[in-house]
């Protein structure tokens, strides 16, 4: 009797040892399915970001900037994605960021360039306005008198009364047109005639003491 | 000067041809040299004035005919009208009618120039240079020593403009400018 109760315990624990054997190895195989299939669900999911992203970017229907493009694409390209669609999208968005990037650069640098222009002229601008305020002050004085002792005062900063003064009257292509040569004797005396100065300085050349040779004008 | 557009075409032709660059005028540069003549008529105007008032000390206004009488080409004519002899029109070189005008025997004198405008554009000639003509209006008075108006009349005068390109050294610099020159001032119709 005693050996048929250990023997049926004998059979009871191998039955369960063999239950527990096969439903253990049962789990852990469906265990890695699920994990297998949730991978590729998510890889599934992150290609189809990736190439709507890619699209996106593409067509310029994202308002990435294209910093944040750059970073898309990279992240993009460290999914390894190995898609023919996928590797021909990003080779172009490639091309087209790169591209971009540098039109950015040159308005960029176009900017800097018209913004140093701008600076330049505003210096250009006041750099000759006493020259300016004289001329204009002959122009308006009110007696011949009053012009005329302006003009002794101002022929003091020139060489000589012969200095030439050149009158810019169109300026295109770079080209300068002139109106006649005159002198600057003739020129301050022309200002107190007409009682009017629509012009500006733009150059001046001095001599070693400091003394105006040469008068460049344009008109307003 | 009574020289045909033909006899000025020929004689331009000995004048300095101005290079290539220059030949045809883009319309902004064109536009320049178009007020560039207007405005030397707008200086005869003011120098007229200035010669004509009674008021301008002799010599400024001598100095002022010399700089009126840059303004023209050598031999150009001046058209003087009056109503008392509207037909009888007479021609005097262009210093000798600023003289006349500096000695007109009134108390003060006031003239003023409008209407200003081309009545015939600046034309290409074929030796580059271009011709145009300009239409003015005079209005002229002359006082008394009591200062009553004694005589005015308003006059309509052409004056031909004559543009040339040429070019300068000045200060090793090659300068290619415009040299506008009136020619003759005819009087076209004068009214009270």
């Amino acid at each position: 009797m005693n050996l048929l109760v250990k023997s049926a315990s004998k059979l009871v624990i191998l039955i369960l040892a063999a239950f527990v054997i096969t439903t253990g190895t049962t789990s852990c195989k469906s265990k890695k399915k699920l994990a297998r299939e949730q991978a590729e669900k998510e890889y599934a999911m992150k290609v189809e970001q990736a190439r709507n992203d890619l699209t996106a970017m593409l067509e310029g229907t994202t308002k990435w900037s294209l910093d944040e493009q750059s970073r898309r694409l990279n992240k993009i390209k460290s999914y390894n994605i190995d898609d023919p669609e996928i590797m021909d999208m990003i080779t172009r968005l490639e091309a087209k960021i790169s591209m971009e990037k540098a039109e950015a650069e040159r308005l960029a640098e176009e900017e800097r360039l018209k913004r140093e222009e701008e600076e330049r002229r505003m210096k250009e601008a006041t750099k000759y306005e006493k020259i300016d305020n004289e001329l204009f002050a002959i122009s308006s004085s009110t007696t011949i008198d009053a012009a005329n002792k302006k003009i002794t005062l101002s022929l003091d900063q020139f060489e000589s009364p012969d200095v030439p003064v050149l009158i810019i009257i169109s300026q295109s292509g770079g080209f300068n047109d002139y109106d006649r040569p005159t002198t600057i004797s003739k020129f301050l005396n022309y200002l107190k005639d007409k009682q009017q100065y629509k012009y500006k300085v733009v150059s001046v050349k001095r001599n070693e003491s400091g003394k105006i040779t040469e008068l460049e004008l344009i008109k307003k | 000067m009574k020289l045909s557009y033909l006899s000025i075409f020929v004689i331009s032709l000995g004048m300095s041809i101005t290079g290539l660059s220059q030949d045809d005028l883009s319309p902004e540069r064109k536009q320049a040299v178009d007020s560039l003549a207007l405005e030397k008529v707008r200086d005869l105007s003011k120098y007229i004035s200035i010669i004509g008032s009674k008021e301008t000390p002799w010599s400024e206004a001598n100095r002022v005919i010399e700089r009126a009488e840059e303004l023209f080409m050598p031999g150009s004519e001046i058209g003087v009208s009056s109503l008392v002899r509207p037909d009888d029109i007479s021609y005097y070189n262009v210093r000798k009618y600023f003289e006349r005008l500096m000695r007109l025997n009134y108390k003060k004198v006031e003239i003023e120039w409008y209407n200003i405008e081309y009545m015939s554009d600046l034309q290409k000639q074929p030796d580059g240079t271009y011709v145009g003509v300009i239409t003015i209006f005079q209005k002229f008075k002359g006082y008394d020593a009591e200062g009553r108006l004694v005589y005015q009349d308003t006059t309509k005068k052409d004056i031909t403009v004559f543009v040339e390109r040429k070019e300068t050294q000045i200060g090793g610099r090659l300068i290619g400018f415009w040299d506008v020159l009136l020619g003759d001032m005819r009087v076209k119709e004068t009214t009270p």
